[in-house]
């Protein structure tokens, strides 16, 4: 089939050219107009208040810091917070003591489900209020079940507690053998324990986090059997008037959006010698706290003598070291 | 060495020029894929911005349809290179060319898997934390892990493999067996497993009863190789479509009785000029050179001359000496270019061997001189052990995507839809039968949990879909194209309906805590996707609109010259191809 | 309409479309706000570290004014105050102490004031074998009766403890039995929860779980 005439253009393109010159134009302007809408799609990371700084995106990872890094990070996390909250707060890195490994005792007689513990933390662990951050969930259940799945956790009596129920308080269980550590990609999560070569063990057990390392993936919450942790969907919102200043690196310094959070024991006072925020405000004194390699803490009196004492899920193999036992 | 890379970067520079040229179906196609993409990226912009709170995701179902497509499309990749097994190990030689579509996909679905992963991540700003020796990186602890080595590893096995032998076959060299045979069979372990790791990110989860069954990883690999294979031969007809030339004047043309060239007796000149564009001649003795010339022609064909027509029964074979043949087949009421050859290429041997009717039609595209054997004397020529292995391996390299080889496909997507039918009903059975108290995230599946049943009409609309694609699978109904398209879209639309959303959320309702939160993707998340899938079909059409024209012997290092615009037969004064 | 015209066709198809999509991104629609329910703060009543009672020993520690406590005011030194009892053997609480109410045991089994209260000496205790006990040392009173929960109370296991548990950095405090329990009503009272969790998405509740018996 002979070629069609070629239609009479007063540009005539050189032979071999392959292209005209219109057509040149037109793709330019395809690919201009392109390039624009590609520029323009990117518009609302000008929202973004919280972009990593060079600084930020190189940080070393908590185990390879060396104490003059971490010095310069305490530093930048207190001059941030200051910026961001008009309050100049107490940032300190806290190591574990020796010879000290923490248990948390709940005695399931006394708790009556009043949830003090669920808003003392929040308030001590400067937690997002909005989108709400609570690590403790107070479940309710009927007596005589442990089956998690016949328990209320939106109940909201005149009065607690309410007859024929019991109330079992959920954080963090601290284990021994954790899911969560397990599965984190980065490690930006583990466990202070360690083993020495010469079989000593070191740390106090605590699963902590290094909220400036993980890279939200969320394997570690799906991987937990307790539902202990929570991710922040956005920029955490805290309310200036209830900043706790007091914070620790791995405890409840700020955290920002896009990262793992959880209990730690409140990490900043137990390093400390105290007891956790959950535990000072209980009104019945349900909730125990201590160093089990201490023979004469409590929660060393409740685990030798109390008859029956339990950990959640147990079959699991996570080994926790949160026990729940009882009274009558 | 410099020339080598020159080479290659010239290579490079004209594929992707090719990607940017085609006719205005292809420019409709980019078009709305490019919209598509650009609305995810806007999307992603948002979430990138303001968190994954943008999502329909929570703490209490904290995975959604970001890691449901990403479960899905790992499927793909793994089943993508399955098809290589019926090339390489049983040596199917109708389904040749279509392994390098099947990597290609696998290629494809990578990335995409690569884009949904990073785009579920809280922080992908933080990447690097991955990264063994300089980031902290979890093995072989986390399952994660794994999955990060295995499907980059992957990528990377496919990436060599399609772009050696496509290179190969770019400059008109036959491709070394060292350089991508054992590659090939690493691939093939590799895919099995890339799909298994996957599967043991949420089977070695013991706190999600749901998950952590033995049955999590068979059933990947089977649904998997239903809708891979599936998907293939969707994608190949598309292929086989759209690179067809069709139009009304051509197939009278090619119907019409053609003038009979000119010819004379072929000399020994003629197979000193052949010799010179087929090495593997010179080792021919001179002797059997002789006998070959008894009832050898050549042929003087003029632009657009029809030599051979598809169907007929004759068996002579041709070589190019000079000039230019291409040879189309027609397949489904079209066309298709299945290569194009320069001087020393062959053509008409297949039938000339095996004595079959013509597979194709061949036509001179420009005034050339061809050289004809009687089969008699093919065979002869074929004593020589160079001779014998360089036709036998040309004769494998076509470009057909016969209906033969569509229905190998779709008996692995028969095998396998049966097998994954056969687990689900495994899986009911353990879960509903003994009554025990894990089954909580089972009944919210299929049956509804407390008032909760957001899945329940989601799970039994791909049951019915997949067991009707069973159905049609075994039934000879789905040996025709139309039933068998239809079979492939509802095994597809099925098992990605149970493999995403129906394996990913149900895990996380209840939650280990009883509490049931449900989950609806919101409108960013839905962007997002639309903008990978998008991404991941505008990747494929690339790779294709690089690979075709190189495997049609259209884009060559021969042809250098030609602007890519010729190639694609897109330019002003022709814009007939 | 031949391939060419449908080429330039849809390339202007293709920059329109650039060109809508732009427009698109710049407008507000991409930076809509992230819309969140309003959680309203929780009352700091319910972060009270507080004891839910205050006893007398320690408004002898604080100092406070104590002239409501003064027996001698009313009560003869070293003479018992009369009980009296209704037809049902139930003690009637005098009207001056109308604020106590009796609740120490079921089946009235604490109906005798001077079952805890030292009948010669209002300002002491007395255990029911005679010994004295002082207000301040309250808690070996009731261990007399409640030795379980008393051996638990003096481990820490029963009752509160605030303050530090490494007793090298500083020192604990044990509160007293009165401090939670009310001596005449000891059962503790119940009280209004703090609010429940807000989950980002709707938790819809879940089955009301029927009590077992």
């Amino acid at each position: 089939m002979p070629p069609p005439a070629p239609s009479p253009n007063p540009n005539p393109a050189p032979p071999d050219a392959g292209i005209s010159r219109r057509n040149f134009l037109r793709t330019s302007v395809v690919l201009t107009t392109g390039l624009a809408a590609l520029a323009a799609s990117l518009k609302p990371l000008l929202d973004m208040n919280d972009f990593p700084t060079m600084e930020r995106f190189l940080q070393k990872y908590y185990k390879e810091m060396t104490p003059a890094d971490m010095e310069k990070v305490l530093k930048r996390i207190t001059d941030e917070t200051e910026k961001q909250y008009g309050l100049r707060p107490h940032v300190r890195d806290l190591k574990p003591m020796d010879g000290v490994e923490f248990v948390y005792c709940l005695n399931l007689t006394r708790c009556i489900g009043c949830r003090k513990c669920v808003h003392a933390c929040v308030a001590e662990n400067n937690q997002s209020r909005n989108p709400e951050i609570q690590y403790i969930r107070v479940l309710k259940l009927p007596h005589g079940s442990l089956d998690l799945e016949k328990a209320e956790h939106d109940y909201n009596p005149e009065k607690v507690p309410e007859k024929g129920f019991f109330y079992m308080p959920v954080q963090c269980q601290q284990c021994k053998n954790p899911p969560c550590v397990k599965v984190c990609p980065v490690h930006a999560t583990w466990q202070e324990m360690e083993v020495d070569s010469a079989g000593k063990r070191k740390g106090d057990g605590i699963t902590v986090i290094d909220y400036d390392w993980c890279i939200g993936c969320r394997y570690c919450e799906a991987a937990c059997p307790y539902w202990a942790r929570r991710f922040n969907f956005t920029k955490p919102e805290i309310p200036k008037e209830r900043l706790n200043p007091d914070m620790a690196y791995l405890g409840n310094r700020p955290r920002r959006q896009g990262v793992m959070e959880k209990c730690h024991f409140c990490i900043q006072r137990t390093r400390a010698g105290r007891y956790p925020a959950c535990l000072e405000v209980c009104p019945t004194g349900a909730r125990k706290f201590g160093n089990i390699l201490d023979p004469n803490s409590e929660v060393s009196y409740i685990l030798s003598t109390k008859r029956v004492f339990i950990q959640l899920k147990e079959e699991m193999g996570t080994s926790p070291r949160f026990f729940y036992y009882f009274d009558v | 060495m410099t020339k080598a890379i020159r080479n290659y970067f010239v290579f490079l520079w004209r594929c992707g020029r090719i990607a940017f040229v085609g006719d205005w179906r292809y420019y409709t196609w980019m078009g709305v894929l490019t919209v598509i993409c650009l609305l995810g990226l806007n999307a992603y912009a948002r979430q990138f911005a303001h968190g994954l709170i943008v999502t329909g995701m929570s703490n209490e179902v904290s995975w959604g349809m970001y890691i449901a497509n990403f479960t899905f499309f790992v499927g793909v990749a793994a089943a993508a290179v399955m098809i290589v097994i019926p090339v390489y190990i049983y040596g199917n030689e109708d389904m040749h060319d279509l392994v390098i579509f099947g990597e290609l996909l696998a290629v494809a679905a990578i990335f995409m898997c690569l884009a949904f992963v990073t785009v579920d991540l809280g922080r992908p700003d933080r990447f690097w934390h991955l990264i063994p020796g300089i980031g902290q990186f979890n093995f072989p602890a986390s399952m994660l892990s794994w999955d990060v080595l295995v499907l980059n590893g992957y990528l990377l096995l496919n990436v060599h493999i399609c772009g050696y032998l496509l290179y190969c076959r770019y400059q008109g060299k036959k491709p070394s067996k060292w350089f991508y045979i054992p590659f090939v069979f690493i691939a093939i372990v590799w895919a099995v497993s890339i799909h298994t790791v996957t599967a043991f990110l949420y089977v070695g989860l013991g706190g999600r009863p749901f998950w952590n069954s033995a049955i999590v990883g068979p059933r990947f690999i089977a649904s998997a190789f239903t809708a891979g294979p599936a998907l293939i031969i969707l994608a190949l007809q598309v292929v086989r479509r759209v690179t067809s030339t069709t139009t009304v004047t051509e197939a009278a043309r090619l119907q019409g009785d053609a003038p009979t060239p000119p010819s004379s007796p072929a000399t020994l000149a003629d197979l000193e000029l052949l010799a010179r564009h087929l090495p593997e001649l010179a080792s021919v003795s001179s002797q059997v050179r002789k006998d070959t010339l008894a009832g050898a022609m050549v042929l003087e064909l003029a632009a657009g001359h029809v030599l051979l027509r598809q169907g007929e029964k004759e068996n002579e074979a041709y070589f190019v000496l000079q000039g230019r043949v291409v040879v189309k087949r027609e397949e489904g009421g079209r066309f298709r270019i299945i290569r194009s050859g320069g001087p020393g290429e062959q053509f008409g041997e297949i039938s000339g061997l095996a004595g079959t009717p013509r597979l194709a039609t061949a036509i001179a595209e420009e005034p050339s001189r061809v050289l004809r054997l009687p089969a008699g004397s093919l065979r002869k020529l074929m004593k020589n052990p160079a001779m014998n292995k360089i036709i036998r391996s040309r004769m494998t390299e076509r470009l057909m995507i016969t209906d033969r080889a569509l229905l190998m496909l779709r008996s692995i997507v028969q095998v396998s839809m049966l097998i994954n039918v056969f687990l689900l009903v495994n899986e009911v059975f353990k879960e509903f039968y003994s009554g025990n108290l894990h089954v909580a995230s089972a009944k919210y599946l299929f049956v509804g949990l407390h008032g909760h049943h957001a899945l329940v009409p989601w799970i039994w609309t791909a049951i019915a879909f997949n067991l009707t694609a069973m159905v049609l699978l075994v039934l000879p109904v789905s040996r025709s194209l139309r039933w068998l398209n239809v079979t492939c879209v509802l095994a597809i639309v099925g098992i990605w309906i149970e493999k995403g959303m129906g394996m990913v959320i149900p895990g996380f309702i209840p939650t280990p805590l009883g509490a049931i939160v449900e989950y609806t993707p919101s409108l960013n998340e839905a962007l997002v996707c639309f903008g990978i899938w998008a991404f991941g079909l505008l990747c494929y059409t690339v790779f294709l609109r690089m690979a075709v024209p190189i495997l049609q012997g259209r884009l060559t290092k021969a042809n250098e010259h030609h602007s890519v615009e010729e190639i694609a037969g897109v330019t002003p004064a022709n814009s007939n191809p | 309409m031949n391939s060419q015209t449908r080429t330039r066709l849809a390339l202007t198809g293709l920059i329109l479309a650039f060109l809508a999509l732009t427009t698109l991104f710049l407008s507000n629609w991409s930076r809509r706000p992230v819309r969140l329910t309003t959680i309203p703060l929780v009352n700091t009543n319910f972060l009270d570290t507080a004891t839910v009672r205050r006893s007398y020993a320690d408004l002898v520690r604080a100092g406070e004014d104590l002239s409501d406590f003064d027996c001698s005011v009313c009560h003869e030194k070293g003479k018992a105050p009369p009980l009296r009892y209704d037809t049902n053997q139930n003690l009637i609480v005098p009207k001056e102490h109308s604020d106590i109410v009796m609740g120490h045991g079921r089946h009235g089994r604490n109906n005798n004031c001077f079952n805890c209260h030292n009948e010669t000496n209002l300002e002491l205790l007395q255990t029911r074998d005679g010994h004295a006990v002082k207000f301040a040392d309250s808690p070996a009173l009731c261990g007399s009766c409640h030795g379980p929960t008393y051996r638990d109370w003096e481990a820490g296991a029963h009752g509160r403890i605030s303050g530090y548990w490494n007793h090298d950095l500083g020192a604990p405090q044990r509160k007293q039995c009165v401090n939670c329990h009310n001596p005449h009503s000891p059962p503790f009272p119940g009280r209004q929860p703090a609010p429940g969790p807000h989950p980002l998405r709707p938790m819809t509740a879940s089955v009301e779980p029927e009590p077992n018996h």
